[in-house]
């Protein structure tokens, strides 16, 4: 019995806490993947981030989630509400739900279809309040998504905040990975992609059509140039919702004449030729 | 997204020359996906591709009588469902009288 105790607590010690880890609030998940800290060294980068649609992933997502909850698993495929079918949708939309227990993930299902569906304006408020705790923040990127190639580097490291350049630190353990000034590292949530259950989500094709559409048309900036370098962006990432990319993404060139037709009859006539130019890096629409 | 091109006459009469929309289908009018993403991407693409013009020709009749009329081009994006961004708008003025 005494061997086996000690095996149990060499277990215990050297696995990492995630391993383990199972929280069973919003309040408790939400401080274990907290940003609060970053803000107080970089609360420039921070209010940036704040502004984005990062910072929103669920709420500003709630139809397509909860179309997911109540039409697909609920009807189309007749599944449970569970981690592994949530995953699906919150291995993007909010990474750090891996680490929720089975009844947090129903509770924060049901608060989904509660934002959406909610008849109580108090109601749908109160839960579009608690779903916003959760997000796309910095330790998704600087942690959770970090490392892309996981056979090269290994997966990423508890407490371990990665960055391009992998400048040192006092604050925090920091690493090197190049990775996160590619396009794939974009790509890994804005693309085709294999949830944790092995299926294939095609949720967002913009990775796809950067691939094959844009760099195939002889393309080669990349998702970070112009959502982040550009016009000093940022970590806002503006999108579609952004006039002066959106103006920047689509060109009009409008000719139009005005003529006269049936010989004869010499109808009044109008002739518009109209060509639309897409200069993003990705089809139009798409996000 | 939606390209609209309208004409109006020195009458007043607007005549609508066309409309050509560019979207992820899936989608319906309220917003919902009634297709899974799967489905929507592998059946059909009806957007603008990258590095590439994609181009709209529209031919309209006026009133015999019209001497002059005003086009407007217009691109308007839907980041969401009933929530249009104009990106671009142009005008420009016709004469028949010759």
């Amino acid at each position: 019995m005494k061997p086996l105790k000690v095996l149990l607590v060499i277990v215990l010690v050297l696995l990492p806490a995630t391993a383990f880890a199972e929280y069973k609030s919003i309040n408790e998940l939400a401080k274990a993947y907290s940003d609060e800290t970053c803000k107080q060294c970089h609360s420039k980068i921070y209010d940036e981030w704040k502004s984005s649609y990062h910072s929103q992933s669920i709420v500003h997502s709630l139809p397509g989630l909860r179309a997911f909850i109540v039409n697909g698993l609920g009807k189309e495929w007749n599944k449970p509400v569970n981690r592994e079918h949530i995953m699906r949708c919150m291995n993007c939309h909010a990474p750090q739900l891996k680490d929720a227990s089975e009844p947090l993930i129903k509770q924060i299902s049901d608060l989904i279809v509660a934002a959406v569906d909610e008849k109580d304006e108090a109601k749908k408020e109160s839960a579009k309040k608690e779903l916003a705790k959760l997000n796309v923040n910095c330790v998704t990127c600087h942690n959770t998504k970090a490392v892309v190639e996981k056979n090269l580097r290994g997966a990423a490291q508890k407490d371990v905040y990665y960055s391009p350049a992998g400048r040192k630190s006092p604050a925090h353990k920091t690493e090197m990975s190049p990775a996160m000034e590619r396009p794939l590292f974009c790509g890994q949530c804005h693309g085709a992609y294999t949830p944790p259950d092995g299926d294939v989500v095609i949720c967002n094709t913009l990775y796809e059509s950067y691939q094959n559409a844009y760099k195939a048309n002889g393309g080669t900036e990349t998702c970070q140039d112009c959502h982040m370098k550009k016009n000093n962006r940022g970590h806002t990432f503006p999108g579609a919702y952004q006039l002066d990319i959106v103006q920047e993404g689509i060109g009009l060139d409008a000719q139009v004449v005005g003529t006269k037709l049936h010989p004869g009859k010499w109808v009044p006539s109008i002739i518009a030729n109209i060509g639309l130019i897409n200069r993003a890096g990705h089809r139009i629409p798409d996000g | 997204m939606v390209l609209d091109v309208t004409a109006k006459t020195d009458k007043g009469t607007v005549v609508n020359m066309g409309k050509k929309e560019y979207w992820e289908i899936g989608l319906d009018a309220e917003g919902d996906h009634r297709l899974g993403a799967w489905q929507i991407k592998d059946i059909i693409d009806l957007t603008l591709p990258p590095r590439k013009t994609t181009k709209e020709t529209f031919v309209t009749e006026l009133p015999a009588d019209t001497k002059n009329a005003e086009v407007e081009v217009k691109v308007t994006y839907f980041p969401a469902p009933n929530k249009p961004i104009e990106v671009h708008k142009v005008v420009k003025k016709l004469n028949f009288e010759r």
